[in-house]
């Protein structure tokens, strides 16, 4: 038990409060002071819903389940999405191709899930018919098509068929598939997942258990001492959702969480700097901003845009922005130019040979004026047959993007261009991006660790989130080639050969792939960030005994 | 009385059906969709499109509108599209932390209101009368928002004296003993409560101090002094009973006050109660949650100003129970 004279001596009445409450919940519980102590609170900025991984793809979500539910193979920071060199045996302690089209996984025996039983192959074989049941409504289901079907050929057995052979099956395969208990929810009809209880109670088979939801306050999780892959050092972690991200950095800046996966902007950064008690840890990130051109008329997508249709006024208005200076103005240097449409997570695609376009102001106006585009009312704006050079820009409610939009909107002046701005919610922009009501758009995108599954979603013809209806077959081709590639360096000649194609037709000037920066309280030691996932790795993580506070020793 | 009482809830109950008619309308007309994944990840559009058939939201709004209200009649108030469960459990969760908060915010309104406003009328037009003026002028004058900010800032994250947000410590709560529980409650309570109240006293305590000026200029207060009572058994026992009467139904007012302020304290102090829901399902088109909190907060709204009313006329016989 911890003796009160551990604990400073209280300078307000607030704080002997809380050494009382400490001390109570000490004396409650007892303490801890070995290797697998300590408590650590995450500040989320969203609440979570569900913990049942098909069903969510919201970040806090999945930080929470990914401690729950194990994959068959681990990606490994860093790794490559080609081949299988870039995995770590997790729920799988072996796998086996056997043809081209048939890989076989060989499940841990020692895996088990937090009720009891082991864990088996029909529980690989059920999680995959649960991901593709349409009953389940999950999300992007695109990655798991290749798969024709699995099969559990024997209880620690699981073979996976492919529709086609192709370079990142395996990732597709593992990536994708957090293994759910087929004995706790075989008989939950599937259209009723969505509310099951299993949601927020789960039972999984990774390193943490469930232990405790406080619905719009928190998750907590408590570390399985018998997790055969290495019991994780810390003891509990604990959820804390705000409202935003302001609020989530107060809580940790006045050490009442230890934890952020992203401060958003310089402003954030520096008040975790000032914070003497927080460590800050980059890494690279894994979203892009970008304008979008409407290439289709606003609301119509049978007829070109009077504006956008034409390649050379898209370029015009991609050398006319000085994409460094608003970087430098808006994320102090937390950010690169992409020059194509990738965040900073694919490093292995930043590469020399593809370079953003140049800012060039008298080139761009040149280009404007060659396509018919004057002042010929000395108003500011061009024109051209009766019709300004004008536009509306959608831009949703973040607020680095509304500052962007600012920025462009002085930068395109200087050139003769009108830029409208229109914020709007979330919800609102989705809605005219996918009706195709919109002449330009800021958006954001997130990404999965290979460019195979979003770019051409966003990019390609006929692509489910390409809303400004840009088509080129050579840039498809190039995708298409990228895709098959066997090898890292093949892929990445495809890949510079798409996004060459595609800054050459401009259909959106890129604007900035955001570094990630994470804080985490300096007592914390063994932090290692994962891109994809950036707790994925938190078992590892550890508080030595000799920093442990009083808050950590509680509750063990 | 019953008869005043059956018009009063009969009016209300219109009032009610009116709100929730209009916000229907007014929710499912608004740009944006519900279903959506988080942004900038890729839908699927089968997903969605199966949730929207789920839900009805492929019918005509009219329909949607009868269903809407059928339901309502049984008692339903539908299940929500962003917390995935039923509405009335996220309101059941969310209900009990704002009552607190808005009980306590009141309590705070008008204990501190009422004093403030009988200590300036005893004194009053003397120099703490008019710093008081000013004071409570320049509180009532400030965006409630910002008010909790500053007293985050202060009082959460320089000084530490209190929680900077949440009902509890996550890390400690689950561990103490029960006054200990209590005690954690009630500091993560304190600045909120006082963010809420602070303001609300400042406009109660203009109101008493104006109401009892008036109790103080009539005849029976000139009679009790020439009776030799203290000035103080004046001000009390025969003032104050006749100005506390416009506070009373400032009572009732303070309703909607409390859950407009609810919206943006609770997205301050990260206080997950029926505000922060209510905000959070505009920003999902989550409809059948917004009607719900919609639903409860005109409930509120018209109950709190019923019984004003009735306490005014238990109060005071002189005031007639007309619609």
């Amino acid at each position: 038990m911890e003796s009160l004279g551990m604990i400073h001596l209280p300078r307000t009445p607030a704080v002997l409060a809380l050494a009382l409450l400490t001390a109570a919940a000490c004396s409650r519980r007892g303490s801890c002071r070995d290797e697998y102590c300590g408590s650590l609170v995450i500040a989320a900025t969203r609440s979570a819903t569900t913990l049942l991984p098909p069903l969510s793809e919201a970040a806090v979500e999945r930080d929470i389940f990914d401690q729950i539910f194990l994959r068959l193979a681990d990606f490994t920071v860093g790794g490559s999405t080609i081949g299988d060199s870039g995995f770590v045996p997790q729920l799988a302690r072996s796998w086996e191709w056997n043809d081209p089209l048939t890989l076989t996984f060989h499940l841990d025996p020692r895996a088990h899930w937090q009720d009891g039983p082991p864990v088996t192959a029909a529980d690989v074989q059920f999680t995959f018919e649960s991901y593709t049941d349409t009953a389940v409504a999950a999300g992007d289901l695109t990655a798991l098509a290749h798969i024709a079907s699995v099969t559990a050929t024997d209880s620690l057995t699981a073979v996976f068929k492919f529709r086609h052979s192709y370079p990142e099956a395996f990732f597709d395969a593992t990536f994708h598939l957090r293994i759910l208990p087929a004995h706790l929810l075989r008989d939950v009809p599937r259209g009723e997942w969505r509310t099951a209880a299993f949601g927020r109670a789960p039972i999984g088979d990774g390193p943490y258990r469930f232990l405790r939801w406080t619905p719009g306050e928190s998750v907590e999780l408590t570390a399985d001492s018998t997790f055969y892959l290495g019991r994780p050092h810390l003891q509990r972690l604990i959820w804390r959702f705000a409202s935003d991200v302001n609020v989530a950095i107060t809580q940790l800046v006045a050490g009442e969480a230890d934890a952020i996966e992203v401060l958003v902007g310089p402003a954030n950064i520096g008040r975790a700097q000032a914070a003497a008690h927080l460590k800050l840890y980059p890494y690279p990130g894994v979203t892009y901003t970008f304008l979008r051109f409407n290439l289709r008329a606003n609301g119509d997508s049978l007829r070109p845009n009077p504006l956008f249709a034409d390649a050379a006024v898209r370029r015009a208005l991609v050398m006319a922005t000085d994409r460094e200076r608003m970087l430098q103005s808006a994320t102090a240097g937390h950010a690169k130019v992409p020059p194509g449409p990738m965040p900073q997570q694919w490093s292995w695609l930043w590469v020399p040979e593809l370079a953003p376009p140049p800012y060039d102001t008298t080139q761009a106006a040149g280009l404007l004026t060659a396509r018919g585009w004057r002042d010929s009312n000395r108003d500011g704006i061009r024109d051209r047959a009766g019709r300004r050079l004008s536009f509306h820009v959608a831009v949703p409610t973040s607020p680095l993007r509304r500052q962007y939009a600012r920025l462009l909107q002085e930068q395109l002046r200087a050139v003769g261009v009108e830029l409208v701005i229109d914020e709007m919610d979330d919800p609102a922009m989705a809605e005219r991006l996918s009706a195709g009501t919109f002449d330009a758009a800021l958006e954001s995108w997130q990404t999965d660790p290979t460019p195979t599954s979003g770019v051409p979603q966003i990019w390609s013809k006929g692509g489910g989130a390409n809303y400004g209806g840009y088509a080129n077959p050579a840039f498809d081709r190039a995708v298409a080639t990228a895709a098959n590639a066997q090898t890292l360096s093949a892929a990445r000649a495809a890949w510079v050969a798409a996004f060459t194609t595609l800054a050459q037709d401009a259909p959106a000037i890129m604007l900035y792939a955001l570094d990630n920066v994470a804080a985490v309280d300096s007592r914390v030691t063994d932090v290692q960030l994962r891109p994809d996932s950036w707790m994925a790795l938190v078992r590892n993580w550890r508080i030595p005994p000799d920093r442990l506070n009083e808050r950590d020793r509680v509750g063990h | 009385m019953t008869a005043w009482l059956l018009r009063r809830l009969g009016a209300a109950l219109a009032i009610v059906f009116a709100v929730v008619s209009f916000s229907f309308v007014a929710i499912h007309l608004a740009p944006g969709t519900p279903f959506l994944p988080e942004q900038g990840r890729p839908i699927n559009p089968a997903a969605v499109a199966r949730l929207r058939d789920e839900f009805g939201l492929g019918r005509p709004l009219p329909e949607q509108y009868v269903r809407y209200l059928g339901a309502l009649a049984r008692g339903h108030l539908g299940e929500s599209f962003s917390q995935r469960r039923p509405v009335a459990e996220a309101i059941a969760t969310a209900l009990p932390n704002t009552a607190v908060l808005a009980g306590a915010a009141l309590l705070i309104d008008f204990l501190l209101g009422i004093a403030i406003g009988v200590f300036q009328a005893a004194r009053a037009r003397r120099s703490s009368d008019v710093a008081l003026t000013n004071a409570t002028l320049f509180l009532y004058s400030l965006p409630i928002f910002w008010l909790g900010l500053v007293l985050l800032l202060v009082f959460g994250q320089w000084l530490h004296w209190f929680p900077v947000g949440g009902v509890t410590d996550p890390v400690l709560y689950p561990n103490l003993p029960l006054w200990g529980k209590v005690l954690d409650r009630l500091r993560h309570l304190a600045l909120p409560a006082l963010t809420m109240g602070l303001v609300g006293a400042a406009g109660t305590a203009r109101f008493q101090r104006a109401a009892l000026l008036e109790a103080l200029g009539q005849d029976y207060v000139r009679t009790a002094r020439a009776k030799g009572l203290r000035e103080s058994a004046v001000l009390v026992r025969h003032a104050l009973r006749d100005a506390l009467l416009p506070v009373i139904t400032l009572l009732g007012l303070a309703l909607p006050f409390l859950l407009t302020g609810a919206v943006l304290v609770e997205a301050v102090f990260a206080w997950p109660g029926l505000g922060k829901l209510a905000a959070d399902a505009i920003a999902a088109r989550d409809y059948p949650l917004v009607l719900a909190t919609t639903l409860l907060a005109s409930v509120a709204v018209v109950m709190g100003s019923l019984l004003a009313d009735l306490f005014a006329v238990l109060a005071d016989p002189r005031v007639r129970m007309v619609t």
